[in-house]
């Protein structure tokens, strides 16, 4: 009999997927103020196992520059989408997302707080977690009353992130105005370029981490957007598994909020065109949104880097980008739905 | 398996009660209709006997023991629970939504297995809507999602179904499929527990009714009792004639609103009638089914006769009671629940 896979990925496309990712990110080593074509890079990557010295200035250039930004981009891209999809599932509403919900204001919050109080990374990510928490609870009880409306969650987080957005005027006000308010203010903008194999070592274990969670249980995932009776009518431990998830979620916002800043709009518009492409089963769902995520964002950011001479926000492009693209992806399928 | 509900109480903090002393016990084969107005807490007592409410005092219990203290995977593989369509919004598939349905029969992290598919498929073909299982629930009329929903409930393998207003918002057709469906289970020994509004959905389906009145107070029984121009009277505020509408085969009872009614007054009791029950079915095998009935009913029983009339294959039995008008109906309804059977009662003048 025909295997069927309900709600899975066929395997022709879990293949695309797999590769996309890498084939965007051999790409972005190519590209960039130098460039160079693929063979170089091949030589570079298998250089520890083929004993061939490469040429040293693109060893650096591509290991110590270009390669930990790659691996940052792609996991910021593959967190932040997860996270999204986690979080519209979890408040059963498309529009939620780490910048919706507060959580990406609230980890702000704590992650400005942190580098004011002159905190190392691990501090930075863990006060912003905190903080990430804290906001999406906040978000959760000013919204999640009887009637758990779309526009009630959304409100509550415009309330709650505006809160935070205050709070961190209010860090940067009192910021040192010659080392700590450049430091606090360019770090915002979000940037991929102050990335290096020492920050990615302390952050990359909590989006990993959280990634690797949600994909374990994608199949549970989907009992999230039912109604409370519902859910537990389907012998889900319904309260557990919305506290993993906002747990997971925002360990990988506030990860990716210390590491590179405030980067938007990817955990709304990579749930949602995979939504599209392969339905709302989170068995294919969170493996596309990873997969697409990371090839998203490293696009992305090799652009910004590349198209000028001076670098451009990213934050800023992922809107430019992905809002028309977005619009035109909604205009033509069914729109959007949980 | 015993689902039981002992002096269920439930109020909010303000001091409104809602359900006041609610008992119910529902067998293997049970079809129990739960009658009430808008606003009664017909939906509030199925939540409170399932768990997801507390009662204020009282308990469910399932075969004995408290719900509340067995462990959720082994009671939602008893009970399954559908709830109103009308609170569904989901853009997954029909098979993706019933497959959810085995979700208690799945440990925390794993995927379901191709058996788990083959189950649902077979599942989806019984039940007649495999033809839908590509399309999203969010582009499904009102019949199709209340089947897909019931077919989810049934995925879990359960004993004991309970409905949250399954035929609501429905066409005659779509209603009739659904308790169809109902009646189907409950005759393969599945408890089925179900809320409507529909009286006459009670009187014709259910071998037990549950009437719950606006200011607590609820009635449980077989349904020939609870159903009765009195009870609906009081509960509804409504006057209502319990009609007989006849075909070939059997007499259908039938409840039509009249007129709006105050408080309620006592009826008059019952006298004995003296009537003749004539019953015709299709095979002998069922001929023991129906004495099993009859022996209930013995201490009415005047006369009686049995003919198997094996040329054209059937059986007929005439019995003769001497009885309260309501034992009768009681008789006829019990033997109208069985398959194929053409039951009819003549009452002397």
């Amino acid at each position: 009999m025909k295997r069927s896979r309900v709600g899975a990925l066929h395997p022709a496309w879990a293949a695309v997927l797999v590769i996309l990712p890498v084939l965007c990110g051999l790409a972005a080593l190519c590209i960039g103020r130098i460039s160079y074509p693929i063979a170089d890079i091949w030589n570079v990557l298998t250089a520890h196992f083929t004993g061939i010295e490469p040429d040293k200035q693109m060893g650096i250039v591509i290991w110590s520059i270009r390669m930990p930004r790659v691996l940052l981009a792609a996991l910021v891209g593959a967190g932040l989408s997860v996270a999204g999809c986690a979080f519209q599932s979890l408040f059963a509403n498309p529009l939620a997302t780490p910048d919706t919900l507060g959580v990406a204001s609230g980890t702000s919050f704590g992650a400005a707080l942190a580098l004011l109080l002159g905190c190392g990374l691990l501090g930075v990510q863990a006060i912003a977690f905190a903080f990430g928490i804290l906001a999406v609870t906040l978000t959760w009880l000013s919204a999640a009353g009887k009637g758990r409306g779309l526009s009630s969650v959304v409100l509550g987080g415009i309330m709650i992130g505006s809160l935070f957005s205050s709070l961190v005027s209010l860090v940067k006000f009192t910021a040192d105005t010659e080392t700590q308010l450049p430091a606090i203010t360019y770090w915002l903008m979000g940037s991929l370029a102050n990335a290096g194999f020492s920050s990615l070592k302390w952050g990359a274990p909590f989006i990993i981490a959280g990634i690797a969670v949600l994909f374990v249980l994608r199949w549970q995932l989907n009992v999230l957007p039912l109604g409370e009776d519902e859910a537990k009518s389907l012998g889900s431990n319904i309260r557990l598994l919305r506290i993993v998830t906002i747990i997971c979620a925002t360990a990988v916002t506030a990860s990716s909020v210390a590491m590179c800043g405030q980067v938007g709009w990817v955990g709304l518009l990579i749930p949602h065109i995979c939504r599209m492409a392969f339905g709302t089963n989170h068995r294919a769902l969170i493996p596309a949104s990873v997969s697409l995520g990371a090839a998203f964002l490293i696009i992305v950011d090799t652009l910004a880097r590349s198209i000028s001479a001076a670098e451009i926000p990213i934050s800023v492009l992922t809107a430019i980008i992905g809002a028309p693209f977005f619009i035109v992806l909604m205009r033509r399928s069914r729109g959007w739905q949980i | 398996m015993k689902l039981a509900v002992k002096e269920g109480c439930f109020g909010y903090r303000d001091g409104t009660q809602i359900l006041d002393h609610v008992n119910f016990e529902a067998e293997s084969g049970d079809l129990i209709a739960v009658l009430g107005p808008n606003g009664a807490g017909k939906t509030t007592m199925l939540r409170c006997t399932l768990g997801f409410l507390r009662w204020t005092s009282g308990e469910s219990t399932l075969d004995g023991r408290p719900i509340r203290t067995i462990p959720a995977r082994e009671l939602w593989q008893t009970i399954a629970y559908v709830p109103q369509a009308r609170n569904f919004s989901s853009a997954a598939t029909a098979e993706e939504t019933v497959l959810l349905g085995r979700n208690a029969h799945l440990s925390v992290f794993s995927q379901p297995k191709q058996s788990d598919v083959d189950f649902t498929h077979a599942l989806m073909e019984r039940l007649h809507i495999l033809p839908l299982a590509k399309k999203s629930c969010s582009e499904m009329s009102g019949g199709e999602l209340q089947m897909v929903l019931i077919a989810r409930a049934l995925a879990a393998e359960p004993k004991i179904l309970v409905l949250d207003e399954p035929e609501s918002n429905l066409d005659f057709r779509n209603q009739l499929i659904v308790l169809e469906t109902m009646s189907d289970l409950a005759r393969q020994g599945i408890t089925v527990i179900f809320n409507t509004h529909y009286p006459d959905h009670a009187l014709r389906r259910s071998n037990k009714a549950l009437l719950l009145h606006k200011r607590g107070k609820a009635l449980f029984g077989e349904t020939h009792r609870i159903v009765t121009e009195e009870n609906i009277r009081n509960a509804f505020h409504v006057r209502t004639v319990i009609g007989e509408i006849e075909t070939d085969e059997r007499i259908y009872r039938s409840i039509l609103p009249l007129e709006l009614a105050g408080e309620a007054v006592e009826m008059a009791p019952d006298e004995d009638r003296i009537a003749t029950v004539s019953i015709i079915l299709p095979d002998d095998a069922q001929a023991e089914q129906v004495n099993a009935i009859l022996h209930e009913y013995s201490r009415f029983l005047v006369g009686r006769m049995g003919l198997p009339y094996r040329k054209a294959g059937v059986h007929i039995i005439n019995v003769t009671l001497d009885a309260p008008k309501a034992e009768i109906t009681a008789l006829t309804e019990a033997l109208s629940r069985l398959e194929r059977c053409s039951v009819k009662a003549t009452f002397a003048g």
